[in-house]
């Protein structure tokens, strides 16, 4: 059952694991605080991506599958030689050369600590700090305001953290990880998360994900959130003079193919021409109605496919108002006129003469260039038609 | 000199015998079964590799070495293994507590003790190679056992399993995509536009002991990727007026192919199609949450858009083995859109441009394949990281094709009646046709049927037919010629009407445009019912004909040629034999077919000989999915003693169709199964009755070169190699038995795993060489024995169109050629 499973994590998240009749999330916790950052990643369309402390890759794993997008850097002090996990699952597959993404995505797993300062990380979009600071001594703890927000210092920055309040409602009354230097209260993290933001110009909102269950709602949620977002957002995008200072060490990295490669654009382009070409050419060989015009066969239909490529009517209207495609002697030809008005061919090009140069690298165009050329029958139509 | 008619399949009406069992596999299951078992220690080649089956041979125990035939120097793609571990190793069993399934994360949680493991180990998923004792532990940390097994010598065939794994971590870090069981280089991918494809390069290879030496080898072997999804197949196959989808249609192309899901790299077998239901439907997580394809696919976790919510949904059974097939699965849906279609359709391979651009990509000859592995070869030699993970180990390969002595067979000389045949480079067609065929069927009663309007091309069949008849000596009457339309009732009724008990030969023109391999499958259909009416319904040997084929008067006569042949074998004529050396000996092929619609029905063709002073050959067909079963060497022994009143001397078996892994399950179950029907024929028998055992290979990655001219070229027809690549546990042998035009030949590989007979190598090595010869469907030399060959192709027929027991009238006919 593979493909319809959630994902599996190889996460001991403590919380999850108490005795069922306590508490039980669904989808677990750790889940949760996952699909919260992916939502705002979808609200926000965030470029550069980071994850602080990204333990077994799991949220950059989910988060590759984002278009927007193009940078997505993981950093832990535990990232030891990548493992075969990371490797597989991160790496491209052959799905995604098969359909290449829009924009380039590359992704690099360093190790190193929040608090240690490495340029590559200044200029992102988004830096995520997923249960992460109950795990810094107080020492890091106060480091790590002036790393993050004062040197990275990206648009937003999402930080999580237990939340000690709901800590009663589990068996065990210790903290919820051997490793947790400290477990705040909301008035405790809320009072150091603004703190911080006001030192360093951002403007912060708290949230969390785990509901507390029926009756215990004064504790609030099982993980709290604080997201921050730069006041002052296009004022520092110039970070670049920020000198040199590579601190992190590089344990994987890894870059997926995209249709800014020429390569893969022509792949991708020409096969979805020929999808659409090939729609018209059934429709053109059934249709009975076809008429001679200067040598050229053209049908008096539109020769509009009624399915799968289209989607609106307007988009139908655009299609029939392009030039048809015709038929001379054995070829069949669409003018690249009415091939860029196909939704999935105008999303790769955006002007005949990008689509006309970009093809003929590729497929065989008419003569003057005008249109795409390709066999009137193929076995399938052929034997159609012998009924 | 031995009396030496040695005539396949021939003329006898009793001679051959054919049954078919429709059933459950039975020895495959138990094949199948043990192999489980056994895989998680020791997979398939490596099974075999450690089978002693030459320990029982003890006249060849000196040697397995022939010395017939002209020296030749050979090469081939082994890189000798130089250097390798000299001291013991030591080999650790790990156990998870819980069991862990996951192999990924068995190898991470175990790797997180690396520090204690040390850099150099080999992990397979279970064991652990260590260069290296352990200390005890001091303490469990994990939930995970390291138990100390065994030290193994660096001879041992287990060590032998962890440099193949060794070696696929470094295919790996040299930036090789592992697709399934081979890498692959996605840089040097070539694209073909026109039939959205693109190809990736890449390397197959083992590391095993052979004759002398450890040797790695190597293979290119190519990937293929399409840019067409299920989705595309099925509004491709809509129709464009109705905008219905064919059902049947679009069953027959997507069932059975494999698909590949782009968001999970994963790839399923498409067992069925579900055209209730649509990527709107709900389905259950493992949470229990019901949750539509759409939403699944872009909100839950691959943010991948559905756009067609009207397409129908693919079923897929899961992972399916044979000795599985009674468990029960969960089918998984999967959304079309989403799922990449696998290899060449058929579409593609009757689509003459796709194919000649790919083969002249793949198909690489000699020199290129050359080039290609010197590359992998030098990769190895200079990446840094490679090197270090090589050094750790101590294990080093030669960057040059090993190289030895082969002997090329002198040419086998063929007869039609007392006249030797001149083969020319392998190719006898032309001086078949000169001269009388060895033993002829005249065709006194038989009918050609003819699509309307294609009377022109039925009667200028017969006009050649006319010309070219007389030469080799077929006598024909007048043929009645009956029109038809293009459908298989039409033919049917035809036939019913006017075939009677002395009809000998149907001819059938068709107007599809190739008859076995791949027709569409409408034409398919017409082909199958006919065939299948005429193998069950009512026993008449019959021949297809394309009419298409007939339209070009410069091949009239090649073509004319060929139906005449294949009508006089059809009809329990011989075309042409060769010496053998043996006397009295039944020949037996035995080849698979596994259907790959109906997953469980696979099909064995068998294949004897029946005839003592080897004349008529009986066969004895078996199709069926079961291995052997006794009845069948005993039913073809009956025929044989029914026409010479006594049994055959020696019994040959060329057994094809066998998968890695399963060469002692052979031993143990189909050898003793053969002799054990021997002695049931004939209790009573002084002299037993000798049988010779050989597993035939064809799919295998050893190649073989010879330098010519300063380039390396395929090896000459009637090449022989037993030295270095064979094995020392084995009595076998390569045979380059045909030639190819282009790209590298493949050889053949022999194992003879039971010899009573006692044959010397030179003697069964010209023996298989002069049985490749025997094919009548091919006046030249086949890759194969010809019982093999025959032995598929009957198996093919039934598999693919007849599905059911044709006539035992038909028995002994070649009806199937």
């Amino acid at each position: 059952m593979g493909e319809n499973k959630e994902c599996s994590s190889m996460v001991d998240n403590c919380e999850e694991v108490p005795t069922k009749e306590v508490i039980e999330f669904r989808p677990p916790l750790y889940k949760q605080r996952y699909f919260f950052v992916k939502n705002l990643v979808q609200q926000h369309k965030p470029k550069k991506v980071a994850d602080l402390g990204f333990g077994d890759a799991t949220l950059i794993w989910m988060l590759k599958y984002h278009h927007c997008i193009e940078h997505l850097v993981g950093v832990d002090t535990y990232a030891g030689s990548t493992s075969q996990w990371e490797i597989s699952n991160l790496s491209p597959s052959v799905g995604d050369y098969l359909v290449p993404r829009d924009l380039d995505l590359t992704i690099t797993l360093y190790r190193g600590s929040a608090v240690q300062k490495d340029s590559r990380l200044v200029g992102f979009d988004l830096m995520t700090c997923i249960e992460l600071i109950e795990h810094l001594d107080s020492e890091d703890l106060a480091k790590f305001p002036e790393v993050v927000f004062g040197y990275y210092s990206p648009r937003i920055i999402i930080i999580s953290t237990p939340n000690s309040e709901f800590n009663p409602l589990f068996p065990a009354s210790t903290f919820r990880h051997l490793d947790h230097k400290f477990e705040w209260n909301r008035i405790q993290f809320q009072t150091w998360a603004s703190d911080v933001a006001n030192l360093y110009d951002y403007s912060v909102e708290f949230t969390g994900v785990g509901s507390p269950p029926a009756g215990a709602e004064h504790v609030g949620y099982c993980t709290q959130i604080g997201v921050f977002q730069k006041n002052e957002a296009k004022a520092t995008e110039s970070c670049i003079s920020t000198p040199e200072e590579h601190v992190y060490e590089t344990v994987f990295t890894t870059a997926y193919p995209s249709l800014q490669e020429k390569k893969n654009l022509l792949l991708v382009l020409s096969a979805e021409v020929l999808r659409a070409s090939n729609s018209m050419r059934l429709r053109f060989i059934v249709d009975p109605k076809k008429k001679k015009v200067n040598g050229r066969l053209v049908p008096e239909d539109s020769c509009v496919p009624r399915y799968g490529l289209i989607v609106t009517d307007a988009q139908r209207a655009q299609i029939e108002s392009s030039p048809k495609p015709y038929c001379v002697g054995k070829k069949f030809y669409v003018p690249l006129e009415r091939l860029i008005t196909f939704p999935k061919v105008n999303r790769l090009v955006d002007s005949v003469e990008r689509l006309r140069s970009l093809l003929s690298e590729a497929l065989k165009l008419n003569r003057d260039q005008s249109a795409l050329q390709v066999d009137l029958h193929d076995h399938y139509s052929r034997t159609m038609l012998s009924y | 000199m031995f009396p030496p008619f040695f005539f396949f399949l021939l003329y006898n009406t009793h001679g051959f015998h054919i049954r078919f069992h429709v059933e459950e596999l039975q020895l495959a299951t138990r094949l199948q079964a043990t192999s489980l078992k056994e895989r998680k220690r020791f997979g398939g080649i490596f099974r075999d590799h450690v089978v002693d089956t030459r320990q029982y041979l003890e006249h060849v125990r000196e040697s397995t070495t022939g010395t017939l035939g002209r020296p030749v120097k050979l090469f081939t793609n082994h890189f000798r293994v130089t250097s390798r571990p000299q001291q013991v190793t030591y080999k650790y069993n790990i156990d998870y507590l819980p069991d862990i399934e996951d192999g990924k994360v068995r190898s991470e949680l175990l790797l997180q003790h690396k520090a204690f493991i040390g850099e150099c180990h080999i992990f397979d998923g279970s064991s652990l190679l260590l260069p290296h004792k352990l200390l005890l532990l001091k303490n469990q940390v994990v939930k995970l056992t390291i138990e100390f097994i065994s030290e193994l010598s660096p001879n041992s065939p287990d060590c032998l399993r962890y440099y193949n794994i060794l070696f696929r971590r470094i295919l790996k870090q040299m930036n090789l995509k592992q697709v399934g069981r081979n890498y692959y280089n996605k840089q040097e991918a070539t694209e073909f536009f026109d039939h959205k494809l693109v190809i990736w390069p890449g390397y197959v290879t083992s590391i095993l002991e052979y004759e002398t030496s450890i040797t790695l080898c190597a293979d290119v072997n190519h990937k293929l990727l399409r840019m067409q999804t299920a989705y595309d197949l099925i509004t491709g196959l809509r129709d464009p007026q109705t905008k219905k989808e064919d059902v049947e249609q679009v069953s027959k192309e997507l069932i059975g192919s494999i698909v590949f899901t782009l968001y999970n790299n994963k790839t399923y077998r498409v067992d069925a199609i579900n055209w209730e239901d649509n990527p709107r439907t709900k389905f259950k997580k493992s949470g229990g949450a019901e949750i539509t394809f759409v939403d699944y696919y872009r909100e839950q976790q691959y943010n991948t858009e559905v756009t067609d919510l009207t397409q129908p949904l693919l079923i897929s059974k899961g992972k399916w083995k044979k000795s599985q097939q009674d468990t029960p699965h969960k089918p998984i849906m999967l959304v079309p859109e989403l799922c990449y279609l696998t290899g060449l359709s058929d579409k593609m391979r009757k689509d003459y441009r796709v194919m000649r651009d790919l083969a002249l990509h793949m198909r690489l000859d000699p020199e290129k394949r050359q080039h290609e592995l010197r590359k992998l070869m030098n990769t190895i030699q200079t990446n840094r990281e490679v090197q270090r993970e090589l050094q750790l180990w101590d294990l080093k390969f030669d960057t040059n094709f090993m190289s030895f002595s082969g002997r090329i067979l002198k040419e086998v000389r063929i007869f039609q009646g007392r006249r030797a045949v001149r083969q020319l480079q392998n190719d006898w067609s032309r001086e078949t046709r000169s001269g009388p065929l060895l033993n002829v069927k005249s065709l006194d009663h038989w009918l050609i049927l003819y699509p309307t309007r294609n009377y022109g091309a039925a009667s200028s069949l017969v006009q050649s037919l006319r010309k070219v008849t007389p030469t080799m000596g077929i006598a024909m009457r007048e043929a009645k010629m009956l029109e038809v339309s293009d459908t298989v009732q039409s033919y049917t009724t035809v036939l019913e009407n006017h075939v009677s008990s002395k009809t000998q030969m149907v001819v059938l023109l068709l107007l599809s445009f190739k008859v076995l391999c791949v027709l569409s499958s409408e034409k398919k259909d017409l082909y199958d019912g006919i065939k299948q009416y005429l193998c069950v319904n009512c026993p008449t040997p019959s021949q297809c004909v394309v009419a298409r084929t007939l339209d070009k008067p410069q091949t009239l006569m090649t073509i004319a040629t060929k139906i005449a042949q294949q009508m006089n074998c059809k009809m329990g004529g011989a075309l042409w034999k060769v010496e053998t050396g043996l006397q009295n000996a039944m020949f037996i092929g035995i080849d698979c077919f596994h259907d790959i619609v109906n997953r469980r029905k696979s099909i064995a063709g068998f294949v004897s000989s029946i005839n003592q002073e080897l004349t008529p050959k009986g066969s004895e067909c078996v199709l069926e999915t079961t291995g052997l079963k006794e009845h069948e060497p005993r039913t073809a022994l009956k025929l044989w003693c029914k026409h010479n009143q006594f049994l055959p001397q020696a019994i040959i078996v060329y057994r094809d169709g066998v998968g890695d892994g399963q060469l002692q399950a052979l031993m143990d179950h189909e050898v003793p199964q053969i002799e054990s029907s021997l002695r049931s024929v004939s209790p009573n028998l002084v002299r037993k009755v000798k049988l010779t055992f050989i597993v035939v290979k064809k799919r295998i990655n050893t190649r073989f070169f010879v330098e010519s001219q300063g380039r390396l070229q395929n090896p000459l027809p009637g090449t022989v190699i037993d030295v270095e690549v064979t094995k020392r546990q084995w009595y076998d042998f390569f045979i380059v038995s045909q030639s190819v035009k282009d790209g590298t030949v493949t050889p053949t590989h022999y194992n003879v795993i039971h010899d009573t007979v006692c044959f010397t190598p030179d003697r069964i090595q010209y023996l298989t060489y002069r049985l490749c010869h025997m094919y009548y469907n091919l006046p030249g030399v086949i890759r194969v024995p010809a019982p093999c060959h025959y032995a598929h192709k009957l198996a093919y027929l039934v598999g693919q169109s007849i599905h059911q027991e044709p006539h035992h009238s038909l028995a002994s006919r070649l009806f199937y050629l």
